[in-house]
């Protein structure tokens, strides 16, 4: 027995084959829809999630894994593994990494680090991956917190209401209460929502997610996500690859805590600056 | 006077206030919040006075009621700098003076005070044209002294609820407007509140006096009403901002008819007795502590503009052309000290240009031609970024989006190789005539088509001020028509002169 293993939630977004390839344990929050309580990515996958989220008066809520379910993960892990980091979503979005850590005091035989991401979605994907590539758990654990302030989403919005709606609209008001639509850009990066631009058109407003992008290069981990329509995700996956040949840019789906935010049709980018 | 009436009725009809003193008092700040004019503003004292005489009670005596309007009619003279006879000044004197006559009778009662006070205020108009030379002159009685005599009877009638609604005769007729006070030489006739600490409004009435004439300097050490004549209105909104926070600007160019609207902030303070508007104030996601001014014309646009988060619009009259003086104006009421002016006319650039030389305070012009170019660049404007920042990527947005104004010719004409005929739709693009027809939608599609439709996403329609809602989703559905790929969106502008403006971007 030897090593370290990476645990994280559901809301990390994490691509299906990087759990096998990194060995990552998603553990995952409950989404409720009224009295209906799914596991999110395993009971409510994201086209089903955003298909009731359209047809939901009201929004749906997230709650954080009970610490039981983080102690039976540890426990099955400590069968395999020295230590564990487990990465979660920011705590201010979330009671997911307190839950984590109880769990954690309740398996005292399992060195086990729980990290807040202060972030949410692919952004802790990056950090899981970050960490498995690692030689040892402390070094996984310097790794991921040396990069925890340089993580960022930037979305573009269809609509404003999720946001709104989700009481998160905070310091993006200037975002709200014109008679003109347009499509506004907000940012995920330091522990909270901020409104970063508004843009009349969508094909200007990915246009300036791309220019958003150019201003914090280098980054290390670049991946465009999408909430339901893949198409201009994967256009723009395209050109910024061709841009950036060095970098692997991946292609995410927006899940269901980052998805009652933004709502559907919505696009984004995250990355981790270098 | 009316509108400053109502401003007192409606909030007093707000509260559920009972006791006199109270509803006195709600009666005095309402009148002084919506008070407009010489009349208006002198009505709100004479509400005032009246207040600071019945507050704590609960109900009135007719002595008190009568001694109420004595300390009313005193408050007016006091809120007038050169207090003349033969206007509402006398009128609300003689009015208080037959009230205490009537409260000293046996059978004194509320409604014979007032009966008294009413009849006094008769007595008193008609004797003004023997006052006033001008009235004289002009065959008239004063029109502020009328005014208080039918609120008089109006009072009266709340008394005698069954007595028929008397028909007001009088021998003289009113004047049209206000000729009471004398008005000297032509300016700006320009009014605000001021809300601040321990202001000390009568060294605040000396400063203004010192800048214009028809000088009302009313109020309390928190809020205080300014009324003045002036040449400089700039000086006199720039002197009151440093004593407080200017609120419900009004400034009228009594030559050219301009308009200055300050616009309230969307902040949603809520004021101590609800009926007041807050103050203009900082935006609190300002961060960058930069205004910003445009001109334009038509209220939806206002709207839209205001919506956008645009501190002070300078709405340019039929021409659209406000002057220098015009938008330093609306720059010195902004509670920065930075601002980026938007012209939003190709005629209106150069007299922006001068502003930022009148001003310490520090104006970018950004040199919009057209109001799409405006609206544009102020969705552009991000309230975090510094000013520098922001001019750029404003100006890239302005750039980027093509105007089409559409209207009517005016006269035959020849232009780029095209003949127009008096009476012909024609449609500009960026402020040249490009394209003539018979119709709307004929001339709209040709200047899209010329633009190139696959370059663009969105085509935002500003129907103008005569253009029915009809015809702006007709014309809409034949541009998604023709041009499938291009969203439209309809907006109400209001503008004048072109029934549609085009925003193609």
């Amino acid at each position: 027995m030897a090593g370290f293993r990476v645990v994280t939630d559901s809301t990390a977004d994490v691509p299906p084959d990087w759990r096998d390839r990194y060995g990552i344990e998603v553990v995952p929050l409950n989404v409720l829809f009224g009295k209906e309580s799914f596991r999110d990515g395993v009971d409510l996958d994201s086209d089903q999630f955003f298909a009731r989220l359209e047809k939901s008066a009201d929004l749906p809520t997230t709650s954080a894994p009970a610490p039981g379910e983080f102690k039976a993960v540890y426990e099955r892990l400590a069968g395999e593994c020295d230590g564990v980091i487990s990465i979660h979503i920011g705590s201010n979005l979330s009671a997911t990494a307190e839950a984590a850590r109880i769990g954690a005091a309740e398996v005292p035989g399992l060195a086990v680090r729980v990290v807040d991401s202060l972030n949410t979605g692919m952004p802790v994907a990056f950090l899981c991956r970050v960490a498995a590539e690692q030689p040892s758990l402390e070094a996984a654990v310097a790794a991921v917190e040396a990069r925890i302030g340089k993580t960022k989403i930037l979305a573009l919005l269809d609509t404003l209401r999720y946001l709104e709606k989700g009481g998160r609209i905070g310091r993006a008001q200037y975002l709200v209460g014109s008679l003109l639509n347009f499509k506004p850009i907000v940012g995920l990066f330091d522990g909270s929502v901020q409104a970063v631009d508004r843009v009349r058109t969508r094909r200007r407003a990915i246009e300036r997610l791309a220019d958003l992008l150019r201003r914090d290069l280098p980054v290390e981990s670049l991946a465009v996500m999408y909430s339901t329509d893949p198409e201009d995700a994967e256009r723009l996956q395209g050109e910024l690859q061709k841009e950036l040949p060095d970098i692997d840019v991946g292609l995410g789906r927006i899940g269901a805590v980052l998805g009652t935010h933004v709502g559907p049709r919505a696009m984004g980018l995250t990355y981790i600056r270098a | 006077m009316l509108l400053t009436l109502q401003s007192a009725v409606e909030d007093v009809k707000d509260s559920p206030a009972k006791e006199v003193g109270k509803v006195a008092h709600i009666a005095a700040h309402g009148s002084l919040m919506g008070a407009r004019g010489n009349s208006g503003v002198i009505l709100s004292q004479i509400f005032r006075g009246f207040a600071k005489h019945v507050q704590g009670k609960a109900e009135l005596s007719p002595r008190e009621l009568a001694e109420a309007l004595e300390e009313a009619a005193d408050a007016a003279y006091r809120a007038v700098l050169k207090p003349t006879e033969g206007t509402i000044l006398t009128v609300a004197r003689e009015a208080a003076r037959a009230a205490v006559q009537a409260a000293e009778a046996d059978a004194a009662s509320p409604s014979s005070v007032i009966a008294a006070a009413a009849k006094g205020a008769k007595a008193a108009v008609e004797k003004t044209p023997t006052q006033l030379a001008i009235l004289r002159e002009a065959g008239v009685v004063d029109a502020g002294g009328f005014g208080l005599q039918i609120m008089l009877d109006g009072m009266l009638r709340t008394f005698e609820a069954d007595a028929p609604v008397a028909e007001i005769k009088i021998a003289v007729p009113v004047a049209q407007k206000a000729l009471a006070l004398p008005e000297e030489g032509w300016g700006y006739c320009t009014e605000f509140i001021l809300q601040g600490k321990e202001l000390d409004v009568d060294r605040i009435r000396e400063d203004i006096a010192a800048m214009g004439n028809s000088v009302l300097v009313v109020g309390e050490p928190e809020l205080v009403k300014v009324h003045v004549h002036t040449d400089e209105p700039a000086r006199v909104i720039s002197y009151a901002s440093g004593l407080g926070s200017v609120a419900k600007l009004n400034v009228g160019d009594m030559s050219r008819q301009h308009q200055l609207i300050l616009e309230e902030s969307s902040h949603e303070a809520a004021a101590p007795n609800g009926s007041a508007q807050p103050p203009a104030q900082r935006s609190p996601d300002r961060t960058n502590g930069v205004g910003l001014v445009a001109v334009t014309a038509g209220d939806g646009l206002v709207n839209i503009f205001r919506g956008l988060g645009v501190d002070a619009i300078v709405e340019g009259g039929q021409t659209m052309n406000p002057s220098t003086q015009d938008m330093l104006l609306a720059v010195e009421t902004l509670p920065y000290d930075e601002a980026i002016l938007l012209p939003n006319n190709r005629n209106v650039i150069l007299a922006a240009r001068e502003v930022g030389k009148l001003t310490a305070k520090n104006v970018h012009v950004l040199e919009t031609g057209t109001i799409p170019e405006g609206i544009e660049a102020v969705v552009a404007f991000n309230p975090e970024r510094d000013a520098a920042d922001n001019l750029e990527s404003m100006r890239e947005a302005a750039d980027r989006v093509q105007t089409i104004e559409v209207t009517h010719a005016v006269r035959d004409t020849r232009s780029n190789g095209l003949r127009v005929k008096k009476g012909d739709v024609i449609a500009l693009i960026n402020d040249k005539l490009k394209h003539a027809g018979h119709d709307y939608g004929e001339v709209v599609r040709d200047a899209l088509q010329d633009l190139g439709p696959d370059a663009y996403e969105l085509v935002t329609v500003f129907t103008g001020e005569d253009t029915t809602a009809e015809d702006g989703e007709q014309l809409a559905a034949s541009i998604r028509e023709s041009f499938p790929s291009l969203e439209v969106e309809l907006q109400t502008g209001g503008q004048q002169h072109y029934p549609f403006i085009l925003a193609v971007g």
